[in-house]
């Protein structure tokens, strides 16, 4: 009987302990045991006024619990970030990363990180008096020197604890002492030293690009065929959280306040601004030389340059030139990250891919607007001589590339127009904005349910499953997304030449762009100016790949001028391959300067 | 124009040294392709600053405006539906103008979707409404047009009560002005109820005392307020013409006038022909004296000379016995000929010929027609009595042709053979096209020109 009228309440009663609920005359909720009357009052359901009834009682009886989930479970911001990087993990793991990728690397690098910026694993943390070391914290955390953190993660990973890491970590520091004040404007403790300018300044804290940057590093480390380009691509798509990554947070940790201004995310980074701060990065870590990218890794220029050839529908043959360039500008070993040596940056692997390929159709067909129409006019013909000839022919791949190029461009201009930043449950700086964000966000959500009705069909671009590749080349025709046929296993009979025990291109120059005085300090990019000179031709590849890989076309233009320079530079030997840049010329005399090329061998 | 360019290249190239060398590059790229055209600013710019999410707000307004240039609602919905999470813009400067764009396109967006429905209009109203507070009234005045439009009246008037209720911080004083409108097209509403109450009244046949009572409130409330807004200066047709509507239901002739004479001769207000002419018509039905008739017909003579009442304002002017008053008609329709809608209405040309022939027995009638024809006189003849004027008066209305005939005949002798001699001919070419099959009639006709030909040479 009494149950019936309880409803189920099964709370415990806060005197005695016991559950044993009973209901009173007045509606009122006693515990049986020890007779104290609690804050809860029978649901009264008035058949007249209903609504008004049932929201008058549940009103009461939600009192006490939310009071307790307001507050929530004080948590400090690099937990927060510790989250964000779990998922982003498991996300890389889901696509197939090796399962080491998480515990072993990753989590090394997190660590050190809280190490280095002397959050956690310290003897002298950098919030004194804020919070201090729980010692049963993780194995090696406190008890053992500094170092050890690194020097155990990198040397011994078999020893690592794995998973329950990724729990003790948080934990280490979030034995604080609780300060009620700093809850008032923000869910963590210490977001308030993150907003500092001086804090922001020193680089040391964590922001969410930063985040990714990490991810990256670990992929790098861990040798993981996932370039910075496709990483940033994955974002985009959404496949690894890190638009609103916030919203899975455990329900006790409460975010609010301050906090949005860290977590909240309104822009992707692009690839310069990732790039730059995982170098800075992989300093601030003092990380050691990487691991080499030896010709079984994916991120290799040769095997990347195959994978990038099958991307852009470019014949196999192709990749034997690209190796032949590759070897002459001497990139088949110095191809890893020593962050503490200066004149180590972190390469751009797959720009250095694309700027191989680049070079290698310039050496084949030049590119100047002209050589390569003869010469698809010249395999136009010997297919027509022979009807079994198979010769590669650029006017083809041309018109092929650029349609698929349109489509994937008008594609990927519908997704940026319909991407979804705003979150479902919306950050709010202060409390007094609180109502205001709350409305928005309920109109917005309305107008978008009353457009859809119109409309017909879901907001949200149907996500396709996460693809190293954004072209489809192939046989069949029937497949939705179909760019066009695969030219891969076509041949280059036309445009090469057998010269003695070599074969060589048959067109004989090649060309470089006007020298110029450059202070490298000081300008950072020159395409702009040259753009307007440079071939048509020449200029659609740059931007072919800028857009393949989501850079900026005067980024790929630098990494062709770098490679080109290491190429021609070590062939400087040849009379007549004389374009290195080290010689100023003035800026406006030959707009491009023809180097005869001839390729030893 | 060479110092403009350089002038805009060196602000880009100021703003660029602050930036990185990328965003540099883009803004170069920009200047060398954009095509010098007489653009509006774009409402939103590409920045070298931007932010992902303002990307995104941008390209999906960019393929609004396309998709709606196109017709494609279906589409524009679709994007719409993203296109609100701009209301959530946290960095917005302007939310007030992010509303207003979601405002104007969804209702656009409705009015052409094929399968809007009246309840979607009225959850778009009452979300956008909400969305900013400096459009609510504007929003609820259109809300309630749209229900007006559809015959929703009692939902309408709901609407501009809501609106009227409403309060926002300080009344600005373009705030005061939308409340008087508001109330002003409460008013009209409730005429439109009063409306409905008198049809059903009519319809019963019974005298209810408790109808004639609650029409009778309506008329209360709606007065009021229409009176209130017809005291400030304005077009105000349709609440005059409702006012005026009841005033009439309830046989206060007086004041109906007073209200028409205030609207019309109020010079605070615009000059508004409809004011004359309703004042006219409004007399005219209750049998006002001619001179009253006259009267404001001549105000609205000088406001119009082309207006659709005038030949009726020169039938009673030839009507009236006063001296001067034929002088007067002449006047009036020679000046509504001198239009291209009249100029070959057969009624106004009627109307000349009768005055002519009036004039005609009086002794200086030539003197009175070269006063009235005055600075007329060089074209006049040459406009109206051309051979062309003549083929085509033929062809479209004999009639027209005779009338015409008959004045020329009055004043010139020259014009007359141009008007005439060759309507004469057109007249025989008329009758050839009717003829051609038959050889023999055709002969007879050759003849006939050849003859006419000879006259005309005479």
């Amino acid at each position: 009987m009494d149950e019936e009228q309880t409803g189920g309440y099964s709370d415990i009663c806060g005197q005695c302990g016991e559950v044993d609920w009973g209901v009173s005359d007045e509606g009122r909720f006693y515990c049986r045991s020890c007779h104290n009357v609690i804050e809860r009052t029978k649901e009264v359901v008035d058949t007249n006024t209903l609504m008004i009834g049932t929201s008058r009682v549940s009103s009461i009886s939600k009192g006490t619990r939310r009071k307790k989930l307001e507050q929530g479970r004080a948590w400090m911001v690099c937990e927060g970030f510790q989250f964000i990087l779990k998922h982003q993990a498991e996300a890389l793991l889901a696509m197939g990363v090796c399962p080491q990728f998480k515990d072993d690397v990753l989590c090394q690098f997190w660590r050190m990180y809280l190490q280095k910026s002397r959050q956690a694993y310290t003897k002298n943390p950098v919030h004194d008096g804020k919070f201090r070391l729980r010692s049963q914290g993780s194995g090696e955390s406190d008890s053992a020197p500094e170092s050890s953190v690194m020097s155990d993660s990198m040397m011994s990973v078999s020893e690592t604890d794995g998973d329950g890491d990724w729990a003790s970590g948080g934990g280490s520091v979030s034995g604080h002492t609780s300060d009620g004040g700093s809850s008032v404007c923000s869910g963590s403790i210490d977001a308030v030293s993150y907003l500092t300018p001086r804090q922001r300044r020193s680089q040391g804290l964590m922001s969410m690009p930063k985040t990714l940057a990490l991810c990256h590093l670990a992929l790098l480390w861990a040798r993981e065929a996932i370039t910075l380009a496709d990483l940033l691509r994955f974002v985009n798509g959404g496949h690894i959280p890190y638009v609103n990554a916030y919203e899975d947070f455990p329900e006790e940790m409460r975010l609010y306040g301050r906090d949005s201004l860290i977590f909240r995310v309104e822009s992707i980074p692009s690839y310069s601004h990732l790039h730059k701060e995982a170098q800075t990065l992989a300093v601030f870590l003092e990380l050691p030389l990487f691991p080499p990218i030896t010709l079984d890794c994916l991120l290799h220029p040769s095997l990347l340059t195959l994978r990038y050839l099958t991307e852009v529908n470019l014949p196999d043959e192709l990749h034997d030139w690209v190796c032949r360039i590759m070897e002459k500008a001497g990139m088949e070993s110095s191809v890893t990250f020593e962050p503490m040596r200066s004149r180590s940056p972190l390469p751009h692997y797959d720009v250095q891919a694309a700027a191989l390929i680049i070079i290698a159709m310039k050496l084949l067909f030049k590119l100047d607007d002209h050589t390569e129409w003869d010469l698809s006019s010249d395999a136009s013909d010997q297919n027509k001589e022979n009807p079994d000839g198979n010769s590669f022919n650029l006017r083809r791949w041309y018109k092929a590339m650029q349609t698929a190029l349109t489509t994937a461009a008008r594609r990927q201009q519908d997704n940026i127009a319909r991407k979804h930043w705003k979150p479902q449950k919306p950050l709010y700086t202060s409390k007094k904005d609180k109502s205001v964000v709350l409305k928005r966000r309920r109109i917005a959500e309305q107008l978008q349910l009353s457009f859809q009705k119109l409309s017909g069909s879901p907001v949200a671009p149907p996500s396709s499953p996460p693809s190293s590749f954004c072209f489809r080349w192939g046989e069949e025709e029937g497949e939705e997304v179909w760019d066009g046929p695969s030219l891969h296993h076509q041949t280059l009979d036309s445009s090469v030449r057998q010269s003695g025990a070599s074969l060589q291109p048959s067109n004989p120059e090649y060309w470089h762009p006007a020298l110029r005085a450059c202070k490298p300090r000081f300008c950072k990019s020159h395409y702009a100016e040259v753009e307007a000179t440079l071939p048509r031709m020449y200029v659609w590849l740059l931007d072919l790949f800028s857009f393949l890989l989501g850079v900026k076309p005067g980024c790929v233009y630098e990494e062709v001028l770098k490679v080109e320079r290491r190429f021609l530079g070590s062939s400087k030997s040849q009379p007549r391959a004389r374009a290195t840049p080290r010689e100023t010329q003035p800026k406006k005399l030959p707009k491009r300067k023809q180097t005869r090329k001839t390729c030893s061998r | 124009m060479d110092d403009l360019e350089s002038e805009l290249r060196m602000a880009g190239e100021e703003q660029g040294e602050n930036e990185s060398s990328d965003d540099d590059e883009s803004i170069n790229r920009k200047r060398i392709k954009k095509p010098n055209l007489p653009l509006a600013p774009p409402l939103f710019k590409e920045t070298t600053r931007e932010i992902g999410f303002h990307k995104t707000t941008r390209n999906c307004l960019q393929h609004i405006r396309e998709v709606l240039l196109h017709h494609r609602w279906q589409d524009a919905a679709e994007y719409m539906a993203s296109y609100s999470q701009t209301l959530e813009d946290t960095a917005a400067n302007m939310p007030q103008l992010y509303a207003e764009i979601i405002w104007r396109i969804g209702t656009e967006i409705l009015h052409h979707h094929p399968d809007s429905k009246l309840e979607d209009y009225n959850s778009f109203y009452e979300r956008v409404k909400h969305s900013g507070v400096k459009h609510y009234l504007k929003v609820c005045l259109e809300h309630s047009f749209h229900l007006l439009v559809n015959g929703q009246f009692e939902d309408a008037k709901r609407q501009l009560s809501i609106a009227e209720s409403w309060r926002y911080g300080k009344l600005s004083a373009g705030q005061s002005q939308r409340i008087r409108l508001i109330q002003a097209y409460s008013g009209f509403l409730d005429y439109f109820i009063w409306c409905d109450k008198k049809a059903t009244a009519s319809s019963t046949d019974e005298y209810d005392a408790a109808v004639n009572q609650e029409m009778h409130s309506y008329f209360r409330q709606s007065s009021v307020n229409l009176k209130e807004i017809m005291k400030l200066p304005g077009v105000w047709d349709p609440f005059v013409l409702s006012y005026i509507d009841m005033l009439e239901f309830y046989n206060d002739h007086e004041g109906a006038v007073k209200v028409l004479y205030d609207y019309a001769y109020d010079n605070s207000f615009p000059p508004n022909p409809n004011a004359h002419v309703y004042l006219y018509r409004y007399m005219k039905k209750h049998n006002h004296p001619l001179k009253k008739l006259l009267k404001v017909l001549k105000i609205l003579h000088t406001l119009v000379p082309s207006h659709e009442l005038m030949p009726e304002y020169c039938s009673l002017l030839v009507q009236s016995e006063k001296e001067g008053d034929l002088q007067k008609a002449l006047g009036v329709v020679l000046d509504l000929l001198d239009y291209s809608s009249w100029r070959s209405n057969l009624d106004v040309w009627n109307h000349l010929m009768n005055i002519i022939k009036r004039l005609k027995m009086k002794k200086q009638w030539l003197k009175t027609f070269a006063v009235e024809m005055g600075y007329r006189k060089d074209w006049w003849l040459a406009i109206h009595f051309s051979t062309f004027q003549a083929r085509k008066d033929s062809a479209e209305n004999r009639e027209l042709l005779e009338v015409k005939s008959f004045v020329v005949r009055a004043f010139s002798p020259c014009y007359t053979s141009i008007y005439c001699g060759k309507a004469a001919r057109k007249g025989v070419t008329a009758k050839a096209q009717k003829a051609k099959r038959n050889p023999k009639q055709l002969r007879n006709i050759r003849r006939l020109r050849r003859e006419s030909g000879q006259q005309s040479q005479d």
